[in-house]
């Protein structure tokens, strides 16, 4: 029994102090910037104002083009890399060529690249074919599949039985059949997850799009925020409006997701 | 990015379906089909994924390690220079200290974020009720932007505007103190990340089996005693896995940088990521941020290997 209430106390402190930033953001985000000015900034709003969204939805900072532009990097950033790495997952775990462990160890080993370290050259090679503040710039380096997601699915796909895959075969399916009518329906569940985590790396991602994109074009969302936060320092009630609507969609997502999102972290081990 | 060894659910499927490679995979393509046909279909299923890792992955750590013999400037034609790039940057004091601060923001993060996560695992394994509530509210910050977040911590860390002083009810400059600013940053990323290493310990207990512990306890021991001789040993392929990919990902901080400090005051939190970034897109020295990428690329491999060997000599675990 004490034990209990010494546990509760534990993680009741644990969460209050996850939880305070996202809340004072949020308590800031609907002051005005003379609410902010003149009381302390712990200090309840009176009243609340929805101005700042409003400068963030339909005002001059509108955030929706930069949100536009993350929404489809996103698309078609999980798009591809799902599908390039399945095929490539299908190819080492059900197909056999010279050369195949050859490749998959040279993938694995690509896993100790950082990405940090292939900032300068990524940027070199887009920006000299002429993709440096383009769509494609975004996306390229990161649509093709990823070693670390073929690694998970290769060891999926090898768990399905063989007779399966032979009596599809004697059925007369080739190879893209056997994929898309035995393999791809009894792995969903790695499948959601990838999906899941690669979503999330995509929407949270800064560094490349900052250093790929100028302008406000191809701005998405993390690096609008960061823009918003240098051309408007001290006005922190409608950066944290921004820093709350950035975060709001994978909130909510996680919020009705939540079971399978843990599980899919976990799963992984990918950020 | 993890280590491919420690991920834990995939490799246990694949044990169930018999065993490490499967000779099975060796029949599976010849089932009315020719050698050579599996041959081209296995080149054709690979090829996006070769353009990919190919292109953006290997290409790139060539690339770089050109680019790191060259002075260029992005604008004017670049020239050879042999390695006096790495010359430059290795006698570059503030190149040192950006090693030393990314190494001393990896000691505090680490040691603080591995204790506690382990700690709220240990807490939420006891499965009162709501732990699920908990484990959620713990994981937050990791799905969260990490820039975001920075942006917000950079408010909240405020000397006059932020909530922080006014709780202490005194001005501390957290962000432009010298001594202060550094922690203020890995205290950010510990906050970010412990829910995430405690769903890795969450993983980890659950496949300890409880009569262990039971065994233990009618032996006498206590519970500091079960903790310290059965679930933390027990746990070590989980530390590994944690430690290995906390230390990476540590090891490249950028977001939390960028959007705290911009790697003030006068360098003090310039960790090795962030100064790669100056120097190639703020002063456009590219053949000097090429040869600081090979050096984070060289220790990076260098901290990865030293991890697993230590480790291996400690422990013995299953190969996915």
């Amino acid at each position: 029994m004490r034990r209990a209430v010494l546990t509760y106390l534990a993680l009741g402190i644990g969460a209050i102090l996850i939880l305070a930033p996202y809340l004072m953001s949020v308590q800031t985000s609907v002051k005005t910037p003379r609410q902010f000015a003149q009381q302390p900034p712990l200090a309840p709003p009176r009243p609340p104002t929805g101005a700042n969204y409003a400068e963030l939805v339909v005002g001059g900072h509108t955030l929706i083009p930069p949100l536009v532009v993350t929404v489809q990097v996103v698309v078609v950033v999980v798009i591809g890399q799902l599908t390039c790495s399945v095929l490539a997952a299908y190819a080492f775990a059900r197909l056999d060529f010279p050369g195949r462990d050859a490749i998959f160890w040279v993938y694995l080993a690509t896993l100790m690249v950082p990405v940090a370290a292939v900032l300068v050259p990524r940027f070199v090679l887009l920006s000299e074919t002429g993709l440096s503040n383009t769509f494609w710039g975004i996306v390229l380096p990161s649509m093709f599949g990823s070693p670390y997601a073929i690694f998970l699915l290769r060891q999926f796909f090898r768990a399905v039985p063989q007779e399966l895959l032979d009596a599809a075969r004697i059925d007369g399916a080739g190879h893209p059949g056997v994929l898309r009518h035995v393999i791809l329906p009894l792995s969903r569940p790695i499948l959601a997850t990838l999906l899941i985590i690669t979503a999330v790396t995509h929407w949270n991602d800064f560094l490349w799009p900052l250093v790929i994109t100028s302008g406000a074009r191809w701005q998405v969302l993390t690096v609008a925020v960061a823009g918003l936060q240098s051309q408007y320092q001290g006005n922190w009630t409608l950066v944290m409006a921004a820093t709350t609507l950035a975060t709001m969609p994978l909130l909510v997502l996680f919020v009705l997701f939540q079971k399978h999102i843990v599980r899919s972290i976990t799963i992984t081990g990918m950020k | 990015m993890p280590s491919a060894d420690a991920a834990p659910a995939p490799a246990r499927a694949s044990r169930r379906a018999g065993g490490r490679r499967p000779r099975a995979s060796a029949r599976s393509g010849t089932v009315g089909g020719s050698r050579r046909a599996d041959t081209l279909a296995g080149y054709a299923f690979l090829a996006p994924s070769l353009v990919g890792v190919g292109g953006f992955l290997l290409l790139p750590v060539g690339i770089v390690a050109g680019i790191s013999l060259f002075r260029w400037d992005l604008v004017s034609p670049a020239r050879w220079t042999g390695p006096s790039n790495y010359q430059s940057i290795l006698t570059d004091p503030a190149f040192g200290r950006s090693l030393a601060v990314t190494a001393f923001f990896v000691l505090l993060v680490i040691p603080l974020q591995t204790a506690l996560g382990l700690a709220a695992a240990l807490l939420l394994d006891q499965r009162l009720p709501g732990s699920t509530w908990f484990r959620a509210i713990l994981v937050l910050p990791w799905i969260s932007a990490p820039l975001a977040l920075g942006v917000v911590w950079r408010w909240l860390f405020d000397p006059s505007d932020g909530a922080i002083n006014q709780l202490l009810g005194h001005r501390v400059e957290w962000l432009t103190s010298p001594t202060l600013a550094l922690p203020s940053v890995a205290a950010v990323t510990v906050w970010t990340n412990v829910g995430y290493v405690a769903l890795f310990f969450l993983a980890g207990l659950a496949g300890i089996p409880p009569q262990y512990a039971e065994a233990a306890r009618i032996d006498g021991a206590g519970p500091w005693q079960r903790l310290r001789r059965i679930t933390l040993p027990l746990l070590r392929p989980t530390t590994f896995f944690v430690l290995a990919t906390g230390v990476i990902s540590s090891f490249q901080v950028f977001d939390t940088v960028y959007a705290m400090t911009r790697g003030g005051p006068a360098g003090r939190t310039e960790v090795v990521a962030y100064a790669i970034y100056r120097e190639a897109f703020v002063d456009f020295r590219m053949g000097r941020a090429a040869a600081m990428s090979v050096v984070l690329f060289l220790l990076l491999i260098t901290v990865t290997i030293a991890q697993q060997s230590w480790f291996r000599r400690r422990t013995t675990y299953e190969m996915g």
